[in-house]
């Protein structure tokens, strides 16, 4: 997956530095998810594990799936932001904020709390279609709302009415369900083994060649709704395939992973800041890379900051993901 | 008035599924009997909670909204009912305080309420006042991270901390009202005196200043009473969503000011409960909180916040 990105990074390079910096960050901090923690292991130690050491069964059935799926689904919530804030055309567009990943949480919580009999495997179907009720409910809502800022507070309610859902729902849980649910639904990583990253990333997979058909469809939309229809091009209809491919990606990840709060929000500001005058088909790369970065590194975070204790992947993200957000915000208002 | 109050609070007391009988005896104002002691122990102050913290919500939104001069201003998108929340599970497990002490939760939710409105007001410091709202939906949600960071050292505490993230006015009696109902009556008051400072600062800074009132000052003051009242809100009921941006809307078409907004918050939140308790019967046994009344007043806040950001 790193390979491919560097791949997709470096044909993306106007100057040749910035994109080795990208790929070579990557590959550092997945090497440091690979080494650190306890027990750790020596990077020239890596493939010469003993077969039936803790060291090999830590590193191949633990660490290894961890990394990858870290690596796709922050790629795939960074790439997801991307396409929800290019379609809106709203910087501030983010899953959080659309009703999407709490959609997708609830869906999933409602499966696992009252022993629905979906069968493991469909958890990321549940995800994603609670994940496209969610963004559902508030495109429907919004329907009316001419402004940026309308849609996003429509957003926020329908976000923190699935919300209420959720948190009535978890009250009828067990307590001993409660530890899971809880790990789950601020999002982590731990616990990933390579049963639930085989079954996310089939999803990952379909979903690669999706984004890119909608790269011209962005192109257009960019140029705001009059001017893209003058061109010819169905906006309604182009807007709800993007946004359709920002759900599939976003259930996707949220079904193993539990929503990965505000990466969506922070890795397409950073694709726009190192890269301003670059296009949405230069934009996509980057946000894939600096989202699957800014998850790996949040999550050696939550790994080792209060190590043995592991603190929440989500919580971490939406610290760094706020701040960005205040910084945008200053920004735009400065200039 | 005191009539649309009667029928409420009898409504109230008869959604709990107790019987008339023990109900009408507390009339004689003698409390015999154990049925009568239990609605008199339970059943009225769940009722006085509602109607105190909606009260106060309601209050604290009116203020909100009046001088950030934005009709979408309320205490949970300013960071205050965040870090209310935040203050309250904080001190609760660090263990600054008993779990049933009403001083105690009031104070960590002050320090809370307090620093979730300062967070809000650095992200937008020097910017327009209307704009804050952003900044408030952006300050929640790192409070919110924090809050999580919390709960994720103890998730077995996770179900007690459920009851303060939802909003539940269940499960407080006459000691934690005794002490909080004095704090939000003189909340209230202090609004009610700064009715006019209110008039003054909602038209614009300028306005205020040409009539001799300091913008920068009169805000902080007015604030300051909208934080204290939110943090009495939450030191009873947790963080209760939208009350504190609804009442406000419905309290200005009927065209009052501070004590129409405290009427009609404490009816919405008490129509709320109630609504929750009668849900709380229909999903009998399975729900070990009973239905929230935070889980009502979420629902049909966001359908009234639709309709709002709609007609943005």
């Amino acid at each position: 997956m790193s390979a491919v990105l560097d791949g997709r990074a470096a044909t993306a390079a106007r100057r040749p530095v910035a994109p080795w910096a990208a790929g070579l960050g990557l590959a550092a901090v997945a090497l440091a998810g690979l080494c650190l923690g306890t027990p750790f292991v020596a990077p020239q130690d890596l493939l010469s594990a003993a077969p039936d050491s803790i060291t090999h069964v830590v590193l191949w059935e633990l660490r290894v799936p961890r990394v990858l799926i870290g690596l796709a689904g922050g790629a795939a919530i960074g790439t997801a932001g991307l396409l929800l804030q290019e379609s809106l055309r709203n910087p501030l567009a983010v899953p959080e904020l659309l009703g999407v990943s709490t959609g997708a949480a609830l869906a999933v919580s409602v499966c696992v709390v009252w022993a629905l009999p979906v069968p493991a495997s469909l958890y990321p179907l549940a995800g994603l279609l609670g994940a496209a009720l969610g963004g559902l409910a508030t495109l429907a809502a919004a329907r009316t709302g001419r402004s940026a800022g309308g849609v996003l507070l429509i957003g926020a309610a329908v976000s923190t009415a699935i919300q209420a859902l959720l948190l009535a729902v978890m009250a009828t849980a067990d307590r001993l369900q409660y530890d899971m649910l809880f790990r789950y639904l601020v999002g982590s990583l731990s616990g990933l083994m390579w049963e639930q990253t085989a079954r996310a990333l089939p999803w990952f997979a379909a979903a690669v060649p999706l984004v890119v058909l909608c790269v011209p469809a962005l192109g257009l939309l960019r140029l705001g709704d009059d001017a893209a229809a003058s061109l010819g091009s169905r906006v309604h209809l182009a807007r709800l395939g993007v946004l359709a491919v920002a759900t599939l990606l976003i259930g996707a990840v949220t079904g193993p992973c539990g929503p990965i709060a505000w990466v969506g929000l922070l890795a397409p500001v950073l694709a726009r800041r190192l890269r301003p005058y670059a296009g949405v088909r230069l934009w996509l790369p980057w946000s894939a890379a600096l989202g699957a970065l800014v998850t790996l590194t949040a999550d050696l975070a939550a790994r080792l900051a209060f190590a043995p204790v592991e603190t929440p992947l989500g919580a971490w993200t939406a610290l760094a993901g706020v701040l960005a957000g205040a910084v945008l915000l200053r920004r735009r208002a400065a200039s | 008035m005191a009539g649309l109050f009667a029928v409420l609070a009898a409504a109230h007391l008869l959604a709990s599924g107790r019987p008339v009988g023990a109900i009408t005896g507390l009339l004689d104002g003698v409390v015999d009997g154990q049925a009568e002691k239990i609605v008199w122990e339970l059943g009225v102050p769940r009722l006085l909670t509602a109607l105190l913290t909606g009260a106060a919500l309601g209050v604290a939104g009116f203020v909100l909204q009046a001088t950030l001069r934005n009709p979408l201003a309320a205490p949970e998108f300013s960071g205050v009912n965040p870090g209310a929340v935040l203050g309250i599970l904080g001190g609760l497990a660090l263990g600054l305080f008993p779990a049933d002490s009403a001083a105690g939760a009031l104070l960590a939710a002050l320090a809370g309420g307090a620093l979730g409105g300062g967070i809000t007001w650095l992200f937008s410091a020097g910017r327009d006042p209307a704009g804050l709202v952003v900044h408030g939906l952006l300050g929640s949600a790192l409070l919110a991270g924090l809050t999580t960071m919390l709960l994720a050292y103890q998730p077995s505490r996770f179900g007690n901390a459920l009851r303060w993230l939802i909003g539940s006015v269940e499960g407080r009696v006459w000691e934690h009202l005794a002490f909080a109902s004095w704090w939000i009556a003189g909340g209230i008051a202090v609004a009610w005196a700064c009715s006019g400072l209110l008039a003054v600062l909602a038209p614009g800074d300028d306005h205020a200043a040409s009539l001799g009132l300091r913008p920068a000052l009169g805000r902080a003051v007015a604030l300051t009473v909208a934080i204290a009242l939110t943090a009495g809100a939450a030191s009873l009921a947790g963080a209760i969503a939208f009350v504190g941006l609804v009442a406000p809307h419905v309290a200005r078409r009927l065209g009052g000011g501070v004590p129409a907004a405290a009427v009609t918050g404490a009816v919405a939140l008490a129509g709320a409960d109630t609504l929750a308790q009668l849900a709380g019967h229909l999903l009998n046994g399975t729900h070990r909180l009973g239905v929230p009344a935070g889980v009502v007043t979420a629902l049909a806040g966001a359908a009234v916040l639709i309709r709002l950001g709609r007609s943005q």
